[in-house]
């Protein structure tokens, strides 16, 4: 563990050089990023321009949760993003078995091998965004709905990497798609708003299978102090368990990629 | 003429077919977001919900008919320089993203109007036995002027390339608001009156949203007149600005070279 | 008189972007704008069916060169006439007949195999069905394109996809053919190949052929005129064993002896090498036949070679000495 974080310094410190070169892009990036906040936040005025709740979520609620929602994006497009394209590339043209030569764990390795540091800009603004939402309700959270929060969060971000890496680890069998990620969007689009807005199966799947409610949902409510003890307890263990299928997954992908290459 | 395109048709057509999971994976993916929102407006104002089930079903297929990625294409080329290849051929690069453009769209419509037809089985809001001849000819027509206009705008942006590094980035940005403008965030009928105003005279409307209104018929009388007379005159304005945008784009490349 | 350029210029603009962010935000403001002279008053001609290689290092303006040439950029001042086009106006008839290859850039459709490319370039270029099948199958013949032209162009080596690349560019049988670093990148076995190609076509079909390169390989085999081309000025003009002669006052000899004696050679030459019985010395062009006249008679001479110094080293020369070429 401890190993794997001096790694990861050590990458975050190459890529944070390589990235100052192009300094003078902060002003764009930056730019971009306000914006893409600013749409987001313009198109929850349009839909609450015609209600008053999403789901049963107040609009200080829904700004809270796209504020969770940025946040992840923010750490998604930071950490995991950059590289998806880089091991569609290693594979493709055979420059992957140098990843395997490396002393490191390869799952480690192609996951975090790229920052990209300017969309760190993005968690900020969520991480804003959750404060302006907090100011607004007039709610301060109690220490027990942080820790709730935290451990929530955390899962999450464990949720995340999981279902990443397994879209991932298919890239070993469909070489032909540019940019996997796209499908993940897709699903991960599903969080930016409130779970209990969608209806019947749709619910349960986005529920158990694919557990977007436990992204952003989850930590949204323990902030806001609704939070429920057996659904922290259940994203934690859900997180667990696709941390587990994604690594069985990579290991199973890695041992069939060996076999197959002479 | 007839025979060149023949011939670039029938090459985007394989090039098509190597990219074909991609293609279906893309489209897909494409719609996941009008989905959302339309749960959303679901869960707004569950009276409506077929309304809101036909109008996203049908903005999925007018998007899908009318999306343009041709300034991605271009963008590309340019940078990599094999634009120069283009520019050496005796032949105007716009003809290539023209004849991608029908062979995606085509496929586009071989699967979609299937899907449609058997979701209506199942599905009495997506069931077209109201719409009248008159009706489906407008419709006709502001979907071939919608996918011209957004193919032109993209190509505009395209051709930008020449002076701006980054114009992806500026296009995301026009495409982000068009969200708004264009009615896939929500139906007209439904916006703030401010932007139901500004969305009236820019062209966003007539790339997306205008087709659709003709459909659902939220767009009556001389308003349609007024809509296909805004979308002639913005259709033009992008054909103009390709075609001076081209010339001049060419002047620069050969001052400053690719 | 198919290729004609007088007192060609080619200036760029640059802005000059200054590190840090002062620099950056200054930049916003203020540009620096810096001119650079790419090219600077070439002139040439070129007769129809001659193959003439274009040479230097590095930015020395080759490409730029080449790139006015096709039309791809218009000089700053000057003239070109390209079989009596003039190349910027981009006329189609020019297009027509001329061709670019580059060998750092594909023309090939990456996902799709080769011949459909062909069949897009015969529809854009016009070809008849006859002359294209009859140009194909030269081609593919030549090329040992058989097997290559139904395999989606990403599954080709770098070789077999440049010979595509030459193939997709000759379709339309063109006049003039510039070739940009065709032999870039590839493998020697392959240089050589492509080599023989561009030769053999040259001299079958008479067309006038520009190249550029930097592996002298392709310079020697295939051309006797050679421009040499450094900081965007011309430095030579003309064959390319006068160049040698011009630069090189001098040939290498080479003596194998039964034994090396253990004398001075600087009554000879300068001694370049001496070992297992071989002595090499340089010696200035006209003491040549005094000096290996008096080896044979000084010595046991088994073997006596004379040869010019490698191209590279002439060519490097040419470099170091700019002005006194010319």
């Amino acid at each position: 563990m401890k190993r794997h974080w001096r790694i990861f310094c050590e990458f975050f410190r190459t890529c944070l050089v390589e990235e100052l070169e192009y300094r003078s892009e902060f002003l764009g990036n930056f730019l971009s990023s306000l914006f893409g906040i600013g749409m987001a936040i313009l198109t929850i005025q349009v839909f609450f321009y015609q209600t008053d709740n999403l789901g049963g979520w107040k609009y200080a609620d829904v700004l809270l949760l796209l504020g969770i929602f940025n946040t992840l994006q923010g750490l998604i497009d930071f950490a995991l993003r950059p590289n998806m394209s880089r091991l569609l590339q290693h594979i493709r043209m055979g420059t992957f078995d140098y990843v395997l030569t490396k002393p490191v764990d390869s799952m480690f390795y192609v996951s975090f091998r790229h920052l990209v540091f300017w969309r760190l800009i993005d968690v900020l603004l969520g991480i804003g965004l959750i404060i302006y939402a907090l100011i607004q309700k007039h709610y301060m959270p109690t220490i027990m709905d942080a820790v709730m929060f935290f451990i929530s969060i955390g899962s999450s971000l464990v949720l995340i990497y999981a279902l990443w890496m397994m879209l991932m680890t298919t890239s070993f069998w469909v070489i032909r798609i540019d940019d996997l990620s796209f499908v993940f969007n897709s699903f991960f689009e599903t969080t930016r708003f409130p779970i209990g807005m969608y209806r019947g199966w749709l619910r349960i799947v986005l529920t158990y299978i694919l557990p977007a409610a436990f992204i952003t949902s989850t930590p949204a409510l323990s902030l806001l102090g609704k939070w429920n003890g057996m659904t922290t307890i259940l994203s934690v263990v859900l997180a667990g368990l696709f941390l587990w299928i994604s690594r069985r997954f990579w290991r199973y992908a890695l041992r069939s990629y060996t076999s197959a290459s002479s | 003429m007839f025979r060149k395109y023949s011939v670039l048709l029938r090459m985007k057509y394989v090039e098509m077919f190597a990219y074909r999971l991609a293609t279906i994976v893309w489209m897909t993916g494409a719609m996941v977001q009008p989905l959302i929102t339309m749960m959303v407006w679901m869960n707004i104002d569950p009276d409506q919900e077929n309304a809101f089930i036909f109008y996203f079903a049908a903005l999925i297929f007018v998007e899908r008919m009318t999306s343009a990625w041709d300034v991605w294409e271009l963008e590309r080329e340019i940078r990599e320089g094999t634009f120069s290849y283009q520019i050496v051929r005796p032949f105007h690069p716009i003809h290539w993203a023209i004849a991608e453009n029908i062979v995606y769209k085509a496929l586009f419509l071989v699967i979609l109007i299937p899907a449609w037809g058997l979701l209506a089985v199942f599905i009495p809001a997506l069931r077209l036995d109201q719409i009248g001849a008159a009706q489906w000819l407008l419709f006709f027509c502001a979907l071939l002027l919608a996918a011209v206009i957004r193919f032109l705008f993209s190509y505009t942006f395209g051709l930008l390339g020449f002076w701006v590094t980054k114009v992806t980035a500026l296009y995301g940005m026009f495409e982000a608001v068009s969200l708004f403008l264009s009615g896939r965030i929500a139906p007209m009928s439904l916006l703030p009156p401010f932007l139901k105003t500004i969305s009236f005279y820019l062209p966003f409307r007539y790339m997306v949203g205008f087709p659709i209104e003709i459909l659902t018929g939220s767009v009556q009388g001389m308003d349609i007149v007024y809509g296909f007379g805004l979308a002639a005159v913005w259709c033009m304005f992008f054909m103009l600005a390709v075609l001076l945008l081209w010339k001049a784009g060419l002047r620069k490349n050969q001052a400053v070279g690719g | 008189m198919s290729i004609q350029v007088e007192h060609l210029y080619k200036q760029f603009r640059v802005h000059v972007r200054q590190a840090g962010w002062t620099g950056a935000v200054r930049s916003l403001f203020k540009r620096e704008i810096r001119t650079v002279e790419a090219v600077r008053d070439i002139s040439f001609t070129i007769p129809s069916g001659e193959i003439v290689a274009f040479l230097g290092p590095n930015g020395a303006g080759k490409t730029t060169t080449i790139k006015m040439l096709a039309g791809l950029l218009y000089p700053s001042s000057g003239s070109i006439q390209v079989a009596g086009y003039v190349p910027f106006e981009q006329k189609a008839e020019f297009k027509k007949i001329m061709s670019l290859v580059m060998g750092q850039k594909s023309q090939l459709i990456w996902d799709i195999p080769p011949m459909e490319t062909f069949l897009v370039n015969k529809a854009i270029y016009e070809i008849e069905d006859r002359a294209f099948r009859q140009t194909l199958d030269e081609l593919v013949e030549l090329l040992e394109l058989e097997e290559l032209l139904t395999k989606p162009t990403r599954s080709l080596s770098l070789g077999q996809r440049m010979k595509c690349e030459l193939a997709a560019a000759l379709l339309h049988r063109p006049k003039v053919l510039f070739l940009d670093e065709p032999t870039i990148g590839l493998d020697v076995h392959t240089q050589e190949k492509v080599r023989r190609f561009i030769g053999q076509y040259n001299r079958e079909h008479r067309t006038t052929v520009l190249l550029t390169s930097h592996y002298m390989g392709d310079v020697t085999a295939l051309c006797d005129r050679v421009l040499i081309i450094n900081h965007g000025k011309l430095l030579y003009d003309g064959e390319l064993d006068m160049l040698t002669e011009k630069l090189t006052p001098y040939k290498l000899l080479e003596v194998q002896l039964s034994s090396i004696p253990d004398i001075s050679w600087d009554a000879y030459g300068e001694l370049v090498d001496a070992k297992e019985g071989k002595v090499t010395l340089r010696v200035p062009r006209e003491r040549i036949h005094e000096v290996s006249s008096r080896f044979l008679q000084l010595f046991d001479v088994r073997d006596l070679n004379i040869e010019d110094p490698p191209m590279e080293e002439v060519i490097t020369l040419a470099f170091q000495e700019d002005a006194h070429v010319s």
